[in-house]
């Protein structure tokens, strides 16, 4: 019951928190220098992992996809196939977690120090509103570069298993990228992308949070660090649910 | 400068403070001294507004601190600089982008070569030269850290300087070097300063006046001398384990 309480608690702050954020998005001063840094190093230093995953996911799914659909001579379908799991479902989800695990736990822990160090409360003395100055940047650079990342994952995955495909799998080139034309929509790719936006505003939030709230030495930075990820990664999956139940329903 | 008129603050059960008098005249060094748990850190936060009282009044240069919200607030704490225990340097940013911040932030339209020269003119105050504008916070020894942020702390021509805890976990000579720090910085820029302290020695050494804070009410308040001479026990016994070391 305590537990309980303790956790609708934070919940609370959470959303306080969240509303702080958005509050202070609209408020001058504006720091566009902040947020370009922000994109740079949640967004331009996560190009990297974010490629490799995809491209390596885009081969497997080739490879599977092929596997799969050869067993009743339908493998002419595997870019179409490969091509609409990861626009709409497996870009912006990899993507979000491949960022939660290398930029959202380093948000946490930048934050988490300053607060146990005495830098926020500085911050504060010195007439700067620390929401303003460190959870703003961040939350805008994560809705603009979640999406972005999401497009280079759609790009590097689809080569991943174009290259499987035609020249380890042997499927024809042309029905390889004729069915994928007939098959995925500019509005599936929109799909990912709204999703992206989403999460990346989810992760900014929850990371910043949990780093913004830290309390107690390196150890309670860590614990904050552990929780940010665990959070954002959990809600990804169950905002992306809410999201496919809103939008796709049931599909009948 | 400072009048702080019986104050209380409890968290939840725990009564932290309860009715504090200070009265810190203008220009002038006010040393608060307590052990671990007294109340000193949450005292000094009143001063500045980063806590509400439950009752009481905090009045500095005649503003009602705890009646300020938002902008007045913001406004208002440009009266302050805080020295923080740990130095609390920005560890992102340069020496000279630390010090340059709080003008940076307040007076946006400051020209850069004015903040490049009025961040030159703190450091020198604290002994510092050009040479470490560029370095970064975890490039400094300690003792330099603490004068950078003090640097960091005037370079907006405050009227109040607080201190929190100046000299805990620092060597003898950082120490000494740091207590002439605060007495340089009430006759150079004829700063009005608050310290928070359990360094009995420290305190003697700056203070033109001290209170002692004990279990939330203070035991003690008068010039070192006075305080010296209090014949309250809590006040005696802390003393005594000093003055018996001299």
């Amino acid at each position: 019951m305590r537990r309980l309480r303790g956790w609708f608690e934070d919940f609370g702050r959470l959303i306080f928190f969240a509303g702080e954020t958005l509050a202070w998005t609209v408020r001058p001063p504006f720091r566009p220098e902040l947020v370009l840094a922000q994109m740079a190093a949640i967004g331009v230093g996560s190009i990297f992992i974010v490629a490799t995953t995809g491209f390596f996911s885009g081969m497997v799914l080739g490879l599977q996809g092929n596997y799969a659909m050869r067993q009743f001579g339908a493998e002419g379908y595997v870019g179409g196939s490969v091509a609409i799991s990861l626009a709409r479902e497996l870009a912006p989800v990899l993507t979000a977690l491949m960022v939660i695990g290398r930029s959202g736990s380093a948000i946490a822990t930048e934050l988490g120090t300053m607060r146990v160090t005495e830098q926020i409360d500085a911050m504060e003395t010195m007439a700067v509103n620390p929401v303003q100055y460190l959870a703003v940047p961040r939350f805008l650079a994560s809705l603009a570069m979640f999406p972005f990342l999401t497009m280079l994952f759609d790009a590097i995955g689809y080569a991943g298993a174009y290259l499987m495909g035609i020249f380890v799998a042997g499927i024809p080139a042309g029905p390889f990228i004729e069915h994928t034309r007939s098959f995925v929509n500019p509005a599936d790719v929109v799909h990912g992308l709204v999703k992206a936006i989403a999460f990346g505003g989810v992760v900014a939030l929850i990371t910043t949070y949990r780093g913004y709230h830290a309390v107690g030495g390196a150890t309670g930075v860590g614990e904050g660090t552990t929780r940010a990820v665990v959070m954002s990664s959990i809600s990804i999956l169950v905002v992306d649910y809410a999201l496919t139940l809103v939008t796709v329903g049931a599909g009948r | 400068m400072i009048e702080i008129r019986d104050l209380h603050k409890s968290f939840g059960d725990h009564h932290v403070l309860e009715g504090i008098d200070i009265t810190v005249d203008k220009g002038t060094t006010f040393v608060v001294l307590g052990g671990s748990g007294s109340g000193k850190t949450v005292l000094m936060k009143h001063v500045i507004g980063l806590l509400l009282p439950d009752s009481g009044t905090v009045v500095v240069n005649e503003i009602d601190i705890p009646s300020l919200r938002g902008r007045e607030l913001t406004e208002a704490r440009a009266m302050f600089g805080m020295v923080f225990q740990g130095a609390a340097l920005f560890d992102s940013m340069t020496i000279f982008e630390n010090v340059a911040f709080p003008l940076r932030e307040r007076e946006r339209s400051m020209k850069a070569a004015e903040v490049r020269r009025r961040v030159i003119e703190k450091l020198k105050v604290v002994d510092l030269d050009e040479d470490v504008l560029g370095r970064f916070p975890s490039e400094l020894s300690g003792g330099m850290r603490k004068r950078v942020a003090l640097a960091r702390a005037v370079v907006h021509d405050p009227k109040v300087v607080l201190y929190d805890e100046p000299t805990t976990g620092l060597d003898p000579i950082t120490t000494a070097y740091v207590d002439e720090m605060i007495m340089q910085a009430k006759v150079k820029l004829g700063v009005t300063s608050m310290v928070i302290s359990h360094d009995i020695a420290s305190a003697f050494k700056v203070a033109d006046k001290i209170a002692v804070l004990y279990d939330g009410h203070i035991a003690a308040q008068g010039t070192p001398e006075e305080v010296r001479r209090s014949e309250h026990p809590y006040v005696q016994r802390y003393l005594s384990m000093w003055f018996e070391k001299q």
